[in-house]
């Protein structure tokens, strides 16, 4: 008895401490996934601002009709791959790089802070003046090395990979920070007993960083995920989608749904789609982390 | 107090009233500051400077936010959907003219010159009907033209060695281009012998591509809309126009074309480093600045697009539906002061698009710009995009279809079918 009432007081405190938070993250999080959802369901238009009358999942049949919408769909699936792999694999290389530079480290922190800093739209305009074709200055060096120049962004089967490579420029420097802090905290031992057993530096990678760096780098890539995920920025600026439909990536479909196309119900029905994605891949990876965890040994 | 001292106080009582509401009024105008968001040209940068002029005169102050046209249409509509518009005086594209109105955006200025006495008479009728005029309404006001020509390197043309070679290729004399066929022939003839690129093109996908095809498509004699407003762009016309424009693209064009807007064919042009550009007529005052552009200036020249039709386009002046009345009353006052004959006039002297026809034939502005008379025949035989609620939309899908088309995605029947079943769809809606 006594001891269920100091859980009931417990339990009480414990909402009265959370009840603003939560009724701040409802206002700024949870109304405006409501309204989302509502636009979504409904014939709202530029051109006709109400909700009403609702259409339930019309606009989601229209857009899963769409055959650029899939388009949309696969490419951005493969668009966030690549790039999440790219950005782990070079911000891992620089991680361990930094590790053992410790004196010079703090400057080269302080470097690679500086793409971080940027805004993507920024970023986006120098390196579309950089890549420009006939007056920039990648092209330009291109041909002073007596190498031949390259179309960055007008061919339909490169400019993906420019996007990518712009892409994993900007966001690396957030992995290594991330691995670089997972790095420094790992313990000293595992690795000593390793030097005692004659483990190789290949083998410690392998059997001690990498797994007990898993938690860390698991965080990540799921951040990183997410916010290949709702990529927009980038392709705006460099491609507006094309040439052809080469780079328009789910966030950009939305985007022309609603704002070129005046239909903002079936662009909320495009964003809502992608926001399902994104909560699915964060699940499974969770989940999949918690399992590695409880296999791991610590 | 007597009849006569109550009548001095009554009178005087009125007279200070007066004196209060004219000076709270003056105040009202002297505090209202225009807003407008536009299109980073020289046209704006034209008017700018004679904006003190205007709030010399009127006390009312004039901003103008300047950014790419690319961004311009989604910050308008975010702000004309709000409940109040942080731009009071707006430059709205032809390409928005069916759009704006049906949304219920823009406020009817039709009663507003009536009421002011504005003149009409003397603007371009093709430029007030592009800009959505009936005879019961008025959303714009014209404000510029930007219809497109062909501008070319007249040092190339005229090369006595590069016309040797013409004519031992093809037989052919080297001249400016009568036909869309010969245009494309001379582009690839000029990248593959005169050491520039043939031609300059715009061929990113959405607005720049739209508009550079409609000229390919109006030159080759093709529509997108019939006399009775029907959809005619599946026809041989199209056809040959996109052939020629990818074979342009793929041969003529400077690298990257696919991805290249106004601006890169612009600096292109400037540098000296292309023969041809199909674009708005006044870019030649721009490509002809020795200052600006020392490689191409004096050696470039203006016509009409080969085949006779190059697409027609304007922007208007237009004010929203959700500002407070005295805004755009002040909008109003701002707009007949920027269109009227003595402001167009100063503007053109300065390199304005114009819009009036006694300004394209006004004697001062014909002796500092004589090809202003190329330029009026220009605007006269220009075609227009189809302008409807969906415009914009329909720019984006056949930019779409062009750019998949020219990147080997698709075949130009495909490409030309899905382009006018997506028109169709889009004005059935």
């Amino acid at each position: 008895m006594k001891a269920s009432g100091r859980f009931d007081r417990e339990w009480r405190t414990g909402w009265a401490f959370a009840a603003p938070g939560l009724a701040l993250l409802a206002v700024v999080m949870g109304f405006p996934l409501g309204y989302s959802v509502l636009m979504a369901m409904s014939s709202l238009t530029l051109l006709k601002p109400s909700l009403l009358p609702f259409v339930g999942f019309d606009n989601f049949a229209v857009i899963f009709g769409d055959r650029l919408f899939w388009g949309a769909v696969l490419l951005t699936i493969r668009y966030s791959a690549v790039t999440v792999i790219g950005e782990f694999l070079v911000g891992l290389a620089i991680a361990l790089m930094l590790k053992r530079a410790v004196r010079t480290r703090p400057l080269y922190f302080g470097l690679l802070t500086i793409p971080m800093a940027m805004s993507p739209i920024s970023v986006a305009l120098v390196w579309k003046m950089l890549l420009q074709p006939n007056l920039g200055i990648v092209n330009h060096l291109l041909e002073t090395a007596g190498l031949p120049r390259v179309d960055w962004l007008g061919s339909a089967d490169l400019a993906l990979s420019t996007m990518v490579f712009v892409d994993i420029w900007q966001q690396t420097s957030f992995v290594v920070l991330l691995l670089a802090a997972g790095l420094a905290a790992l313990p000293k031992e595992p690795y000593e007993a390793a030097e005692v057993d004659g483990a190789t530096a290949l083998q410690q990678f392998f059997y001690i960083t990498l797994p007990m760096l898993r938690p860390v780098a698991g965080i990540a890539i799921i951040i990183q995920l997410i916010n290949e995920f709702r990529t927009y920025d980038l392709p705006y600026v460099l491609t507006r989608g094309g040439p052809g439909t080469s780079t328009e990536v789910l966030s950009y479909f939305a985007y022309r749904k609603a704002f070129l196309g005046l239909s903002l119900n079936q662009g909320a029905a495009a964003a809502f789609f992608l926001l399902l994605i994104i909560l699915l891949l964060t699940v499974v990876f969770f989940i999949r982390l918690e399992k590695a965890d409880a296999v791991t040994p610590h | 107090m007597t009849s006569s001292a109550w009548t001095r106080t009554t009178a005087l009582s009125l007279l200070a009233a007066t004196a209060l509401t004219a000076s709270a009024t003056a105040g009202k105008a002297a505090d209202i500051t225009l807003r407008a968001l536009m299109e980073d040209v020289p046209e704006t940068r034209i008017i700018e400077a004679l904006l003190p002029e205007f709030t010399a005169k009127t006390g009312i102050k004039v901003e103008f936010e300047k950014i790419g046209y690319p961004d311009m249409h989604d910050k308008l509509v975010t702000q004309l959907v709000s409940a109040e518009s942080a731009y009071n005086l707006l430059e709205v594209d032809f390409l928005w003219a069916g759009e704006f109105p049906a949304a219920n955006w823009l406020v009817d200025l039709k009663p507003m010159a009536e009421a002011s006495k504005f003149d009409t008479a003397p603007f371009v009728p093709s430029m007030l009907d592009l800009l959505g005029r009936t005879a019961e309404k008025m959303p714009l006001v014209p404000m510029y033209n930007y219809s497109m020509g062909l501008i070319y390197r007249t040092d190339l043309i005229s090369d006595e060695k590069l016309k040797t070679a013409y004519k031992q290729e093809t037989g052919k004399e080297l001249a400016l281009p009568q036909t869309l066929e010969d245009y494309v022939a001379v582009s690839k003839f000029m990248k593959a012998k005169a050491g520039v690129e043939g031609s300059a093109m715009q061929g990113q996908r959405g607005d720049p591509n739209a508009m550079e095809f409609s000229n390919y498509l109006f030159s080759a004699g093709g529509h997108y809309l019939g006399n009775d407003r029907s959809v005619v762009l599946d026809s041989p016309e199209a056809r040959k126009a996109l052939d020629l424009y990818i074979d342009n693209i793929k041969n003529g064009a400077q690298q990257g074309a696919l991805s290249a807007t106004l601006d890169d064919t612009l600096r292109l042009m400037c540098s000296g480093k292309a023969f041809s550009m199909v674009t708005y007529w006044w870019m030649l005052p721009q490509i002809n600045d020795a200052k600006a552009c020392p490689e191409a200036a004096d050696k470039v020249a203006l016509s009409v697009m080969p085949g006779g039709h190059g697409e027609s386009g304007g922007w208007g002046w237009g004010i929203p539906a959700n500002v407070p009345e005295d805004q755009q009353k002040a909008a109003w006052t701002f707009i007949q002061w920027v269109q009227s004959k003595e402001i167009s006039v100063k503007r053109a002297l300065q390199g304005h698009a114009p819009v009036r026809t006694d300004v394209f034939s006004d004697p001062e502005v014909l002796a500092k710009y004589p090809f202003y008379k190329t330029a009026e025949q220009v605007v006269a035989s220009g075609q227009s995009f189809p302008i409807f609620t969906y415009s914009a939309e329909y720019e984006n899908l056949l930019g779409t279809q062009i750019s998949t088309a020219a990147s080997g995605g698709t075949s130009t029947d495909e490409a030309i079918k899905a382009s006018a079943a997506g028109l169709k769809e889009l004005m059935s809606r």
